[in-house]
């Protein structure tokens, strides 16, 4: 799995081209964000981790809750 | 999607916003910040107002003491001092006092002397400056970021632009050009290359894409002399009028870098300024003194 | 005519490479100080599907419903700091699985814990945050308080880009500190005051692939230390220690004609409870004309069981779980987000629907009879102060 994810970075790094600061306009637009929605990105991910056996991924884990 | 145009006054000349948005309302706050940065920069670079950086960091040129300066200026400083190493010592921060002995609406020459007194006080690489300060070792030396400020502000004011959320909008500070996208449905700005002495007539039409352009020269602040043609760009080392191109455009990525590239033209001889613009590799456009039209906007 | 080609000369080059350096050039991606206040209210309701009389066991029963109120400001403080508070009210009432029993016909139906559960949640997240040239440094402190359950933590996050901009790496560790002190009720508990400690380390690079494409990967570490043991669940044994990874990839693609962003990000999860999973999120944000945006999105998950995960207790298990979310099962969610701006204001409506079942998932395992389904609705409200 690893050399898998280290893999397909080398590969998508090497794809990359050179973009210069004033042509990235359209990177900086709001639906081009990592989360587009912070406050329902948080509630989905803390009603996924509470009703899976899996957590985390996207960030270092804030707090606990003693969610049921 | 609406067409929103604003005309204002800075930077000593007509300037122009144009936008396009989804909606007039979000546009008002987005001039308004544009507006807002161009009188910021006007304020504190222009050499006219005494209470500029620049007047303030003239008067204390000899004084002893350098002058503080935020990241903002140090960052134009380092790049005005790139502008000077690539141009080979032609674009020069400190040659503005030699426009004390010139007076171009006179018609007149000064005296040798006259330019003899104030070519010492010449000389970028004898200005101290770092990231946090910057002193002329001698009274009487001066600063003067005109050569870059209106350009840098026309960059400045897009950005602004697009910080407000504003996808397509073409700053325009009197013919120095910053673009932020496209019009909807086409591949660029067109942009009308002003003929030198026929005002009303265009030497090329260009579509700008996303980027600067800006235009060097200006065929009225001329002087002849002995029949000779002597433009209002005045060589560093010698303090005499550069018998160069009469005009001069440029596109590249910032307005910024196409107005630096297209004075640096304009202070070499002709015929190296062509060669030079010709391996700059930039869209460009010139016109010489017999008013043949040059480059590859042409 | 094309495009100015800045990369021909070392002249232009030169001039280029220093201009950037001028504040007007370094603000292309949403990396700097906001420049004005935000706030926003969101209210989110989470209803999971009453559970199937052939799966319980005292016919169906309802199960949990949250209601969930959001707060969220964010301000730009003094030149170079921002400072982010986030508020959310919970008010849970309902009934949760309490133990997994076997029926006449030998299948394992769950016997529920009665509407005894009534709780709410309150947690108060601060962070500030530094900007600085080519990066920025958050601290973030959370507290969470519930009748049962007192958890304190705090996380260090930084990302850094690299020269040119087009590179950005980060990482987070956070640390958390968690009391449980089950309720005592109408259903007996495990413990009656226990403690756990989580903590965890993540690092990620993104990166710009071209003037419409991002892309990022993470990698993730978290130990958990402590009573990991659920507290209501009749007979739960757990270790006291789990150890997890999670590896994850994302990607973002704008495209012009549609004037809409791809969204996908995938996770792989792992651990030494046995738990492994894949996660797929996929969404489409499309603009429309008026400042609306329509987002669709879908989102996969399946899982592998722990290791002792048994619907039927055996006193011989050292471990022992009939927790639903210890087993094998696959999840399907899909939903819709609207967007809509209008001035300085912003309303978000969005819905999400969540089924599970066992033969989704690409792991077979015992089929626990606990599997929950539910609905996710909200609606907020945003506002910048210009």
């Amino acid at each position: 799995m690893k050399t898998l994810t280290s893999l397909l970075m080398a590969v998508v790094l090497c794809g990359c081209e050179t973009v210069q600061p004033w042509e990235r306009g359209i990177l900086a637009k709001e639906e081009m964000q990592w989360q587009t929605n912070v406050s329902e990105a948080q509630l989905r991910n803390q009603i996924y981790a509470s009703k899976e056996a899996s957590s985390g991924g996207a960030g270092a884990s804030g707090g606990g809750c003693g969610c049921n | 999607m609406e067409r929103i145009e604003h005309t204002f006054k800075g930077m000593g000349g007509p300037c122009r916003l144009r936008l396009e948005v989804d909606t007039s309302a979000a546009a008002d706050t987005a001039i308004a910040a544009a507006v807002a940065e161009v009188q910021r920069l006007e304020l504190k670079y222009s050499r006219y107002l005494p209470d500029s950086l620049t007047s303030r960091i003239n008067r204390a040129a000899g004084l002893g003491a350098p002058v503080p300066i935020d990241q903002e200026t140090a960052a134009l400083l380092n790049y005005a001092n790139t502008v000077w190493r690539e141009s080979a010592g032609l674009f020069d921060l400190t040659s503005g006092v030699l426009r004390r002995a010139w007076d171009f609406k006179s018609g007149r020459c000064p005296a040798q002397q006259e330019l003899e007194k104030l070519l010492p006080l010449v000389g970028w690489e004898r200005v101290q400056w770092d990231q946090d300060n910057v002193y002329l070792p001698e009274r009487g030396m001066e600063l003067d970021f005109g050569g870059c400020v209106k350009e840098y502000a026309a960059d400045s004011a897009a950005a602004k632009l697009r910080q407000q959320g504003v996808s397509a909008a073409l700053v325009d500070l009197a013919g120095d050009m910053a673009a932020i996208g496209v019009p909807e449905g086409t591949s660029g700005w067109p942009i009308g290359i002003r003929h030198p002495v026929s005002k009303e007539q265009a030497v090329a039409r260009v579509l700008l894409p996303e980027g600067g352009l800006a235009s060097s020269g200006d065929y009225e602040r001329c002087i002849v002399i002995d029949g000779e043609r002597y433009g209002h760009i005045l060589h560093p080392r010698t303090g005499w009028p550069v018998r160069g191109l009469v005009a001069v455009s440029i596109l590249a990525g910032q307005c910024l870098v196409a107005g630096s590239s297209a004075t640096i033209a304009m202070l070499k001889p002709p015929g190296d300024a062509l060669d030079w613009l010709e391996n700059l590799g930039l869209p460009w456009l010139a016109i010489d003194a017999d008013l043949v039209v040059h480059g590859t906007m042409a | 005519m094309s495009r100015p080609k800045d990369e021909r000369n070392k002249t232009v080059l030169a001039l280029t490479s220093s201009a950037l350096l001028l504040p007007a050039y370094q603000g292309a991606l949403a990396d700097a100080q906001p420049e004005f206040t935000e706030v926003g209210m969101r209210y989110s309701k989470y209803d999971e599907d009453d559970i199937l009389s052939r799966k319980a066991f005292g016919g169906g029963s309802e199960r949990y419903e949250i209601d969930v109120a959001q707060f969220h400001l964010l301000a730009p403080v003094a030149d170079q700091w921002s400072f982010a508070l986030d508020v959310a009210w919970e008010d849970m009432s309902g009934a949760s699985p309490w133990f997994v029993g076997e029926s006449a016909s030998g299948s394992p139906k769950v016997i529920m814990s009665g509407a005894s559960i009534e709780d709410t949640r309150t947690e108060v997240s601060g962070t500030t945050r530094y900007y600085f040239d080519r990066g920025n440094a958050g601290l973030n402190y959370t507290y969470s308080d519930e009748d049962d359950y007192t958890s304190n933590a705090v996380a260090v996050d930084g990302a850094f880009n690299s020269e040119d901009g087009l590179t950005t790496y980060s990482a987070a560790v956070s640390t958390s500190h968690d009391d449980i002190d089950p309720t005592q009720g109408t259903i007996p508990t495990n413990t009656l005051s226990a403690r756990k400690d989580v903590n965890s380390v993540w690092v990620g690079v993104s990166r710009i692939v071209s003037k419409r494409a991002l892309v990022r990967f993470g990698l993730s570490y978290t130990y958990r230390d402590g009573f990991l043991t659920d507290p209501y669940k009749g007979d739960d044994r757990r270790p006291d220690e789990r150890k997890e990874w999670a590896a994850s990839a994302g990607y973002r693609h704008f495209f012009d004609a549609p004037n809409a962003a791809l969204h996908v990000d995938y996770r792989y999860f792992n651990d030494d409870w046995d738990v492994q999973s894949h996660t797929v999120d996929i969404a489409w944000e499309q603009n429309l004309p008026q400042n609306f945006r329509v987002t669709p999105f879908i989102r996969y998950y399946t899982q592998h069981e722990a290791e002792f995960f048994y619907n039927l207790e055996d006193p011989s298990y050292e471990y022992f779980a009939d927790d639903y979310r210890l087993s094998a099962f696959g999840a399907f969610s899909y939903g819709l987000r609207l967007r809509h701006d209008f001035g300085d204001w912003s309303i978000n409506l969005d819905a999400e629907r969540y089924k599970t079942d066992e033969s989704w998932g690409i792991y077979s395992g015992e089929e626990s009879p606990g599997l929950v389904d539910f609905w996710r609705y909200g609606i907020g409200l945003d506002y910048i102060f210009r």
